[in-house]
């Protein structure tokens, strides 16, 4: 009998609890990233050193990021929206390690993002339009929409862990593969596209989860100040 | 497909974790940071724009206060340009009046001195008129110059008024007779012969000579004069060309 390469196998156990290579390597970026922010941002100064300037510019591109998405002042969401691009980006990247697997080419990682995601929006949604607003807008336009809205949120957050596994995924395959074929040098430019895919994935990510909260926080949203179109509301549905 | 609901459980739980350490550990500090420099900044553009509209405010004062300088300074000069004015005038008017008066007094002299000078040429003519009397009589006999001019004295004194005939050689004091030269003892006698008949009474009579009376004879007495001599003659023709000349 052959055993799928989709699934996992537990490493070892703590207990009843089996520990899986992405939950390792998972805790292994936890650290890098934990340690390495503690670490980074030990001395912030108003004159930032050239690390300092890499970190602001990160901070600073996600806040551009979710002030141009949602309209608002992004010290809310940046948390998670920034998390959420972080890990992705360094989880698809860790496939350059030898012998890591990256743990968004597992299915139970991406569904774990995706369902972070979906509870942010119900959250954030509730948050700003009290739970009899947030539930209302399941009735956007009309109440007839309300079966579709609830499949909606059902679909766009499988197709938030299908789009993300499946790029990862194919990406770790194809390589295994070429690797199999020709282990020395060939598979370099396809590990180079796997950095690419694997960035343009992460961004890709952390956008439709900034698009899904900001349309479920919708028309309450505080428009910024300096936002030459503060007077339009997010209320489009997003497209996948 | 399999799922492994431990490991989805444990991820979402790692996310959570990972949120909170890079919120904690890195977007909170460095945004924190990026917001002090934004204040920091704003706080510097706002002392900025403080101190322009302070130095602004300074240099319209500088401005301002310029301007009064260069109005006083303006004034000032209009001031000493009046006072200048002024003063040029007033010592114009005294230049003026000085000069006024050192003309009149400069007339003045010139003709104290044309008046003195005309003196002295008449003096010189008098004198030359007398020298010349003086040299033609010389060529006459010397009788002449006394006996010809009894008469017209006695006529001279018989013109006179009563009240200054009646006075003459009254109170005592002789009459004094001027002569050229020293009288004979006939001809005193003819002349106060002739007296006394002028006079209507006899009178003493104290001769002096005169040379310069060049010829005839003069009366003298406390009151009156009675010339008829050739010096009174040219100083009568002297003060009638004099007059005729300032007429």
């Amino acid at each position: 009998m052959t055993t799928s390469p989709l699934a996992l196998e537990p490493l070892f156990h703590i207990g009843p609890v089996p520990l899986t290579s992405p939950v390792l390597i998972t805790w292994a970026i936890i650290l890098l990233l934990g340690v390495g922010c503690f670490l980074a941002s030990r001395r912030l100064t108003p004159r930032p050193s050239k690390l300092q300037c890499l970190l602001e510019l990160v901070v600073g591109a996600i806040d551009d990021q979710i002030r141009n998405t949602m309209e608002t002042e992004p010290a809310r969401y940046r948390p998670l929206i920034g998390t959420i691009f972080l890990y992705v980006l360094v989880a698809n990247w860790s496939s350059l390690v030898p012998g890591a697997e990256p743990p968004t080419a597992h299915l139970e990682t991406d569904a774990a993002l995706a369902f972070i995601v979906l509870g942010a929006t119900v959250y954030f949604g509730v948050a700003t339009r009290g739970l009899g607003g947030y539930l209302k807008t399941f009735a956007e336009p009309t109440w007839v929409m309300i079966p579709l809205n609830i499949v909606e949120q059902v679909t766009r957050t499988f197709s938030l862990i299908v789009r993300l596994f499946g790029n990862v995924m194919s990406g770790v395959f194809v390589i295994g593969i070429v690797l199999s074929l020709a282990g020395l040098l060939v598979p370099i430019p396809l590990m180079a596209l796997d950095l690419l895919t694997g960035a343009v994935q992460a961004y890709i990510f952390a956008v439709l989860a900034t698009v899904f909260i900001g349309a479920a926080v919708g028309e309450r949203a505080k428009p910024h100040p300096s936002s030459d179109k503060s007077a339009e509301k997010p209320t489009g549905k997003p497209t996948e | 497909m399999h799922i492994d609901w431990w490991t989805l459980a444990l991820q979402t739980v790692n996310v959570i974790i990972l949120v909170w350490l890079l919120n904690h550990f890195l977007f909170k500090p460095v945004a924190a940071v990026i917001k002090a420099r934004q204040a920091e900044a704003n706080a510097i553009l706002d002392e900025a724009a403080a101190t322009k509209a302070e130095a602004e405010t300074e240099r319209t004062k500088a401005r301002q206060a310029n301007d009064r300088l260069a109005e006083a300074h303006q004034k000032a000069l209009a001031d000493i340009a009046a006072e200048a004015a002024t003063e040029k005038a007033a010592r114009l008017a005294a230049v003026g009046v000085e000069i006024d008066r050192l003309r009149a007094t400069a007339e003045a002299e010139l003709l104290d001195r044309a008046r003195h000078a005309d003196e002295i040429a008449l003096n010189r003519a008098s004198r030359l008129a007398v020298d010349i009397a003086g040299k033609l009589l010389d060529r006459l006999p010397a009788d002449v110059r006394v006996a010809g001019f009894v008469d017209g004295l006695a006529d001279a004194i018989a013109a006179l008024p009563e009240t200054t005939r009646s006075a003459m050689g009254q109170t005592g004091d002789d009459l004094t007779l001027k002569a050229p030269r020293a009288l004979t003892d006939a001809e005193r006698t003819a002349i106060q012969a002739r007296l006394a008949e002028a006079l209507g009474r006899k009178v003493a009579v104290t001769v002096e000579i005169e040379p310069t009376l060049i010829a005839g004879l003069e009366l003298e007495t406390p009151h009156a004069q009675v010339c008829n001599s050739f010096r009174a003659d040219l100083a009568r023709v002297a003060s009638e060309l004099t007059q005729h000349d300032k007429g």
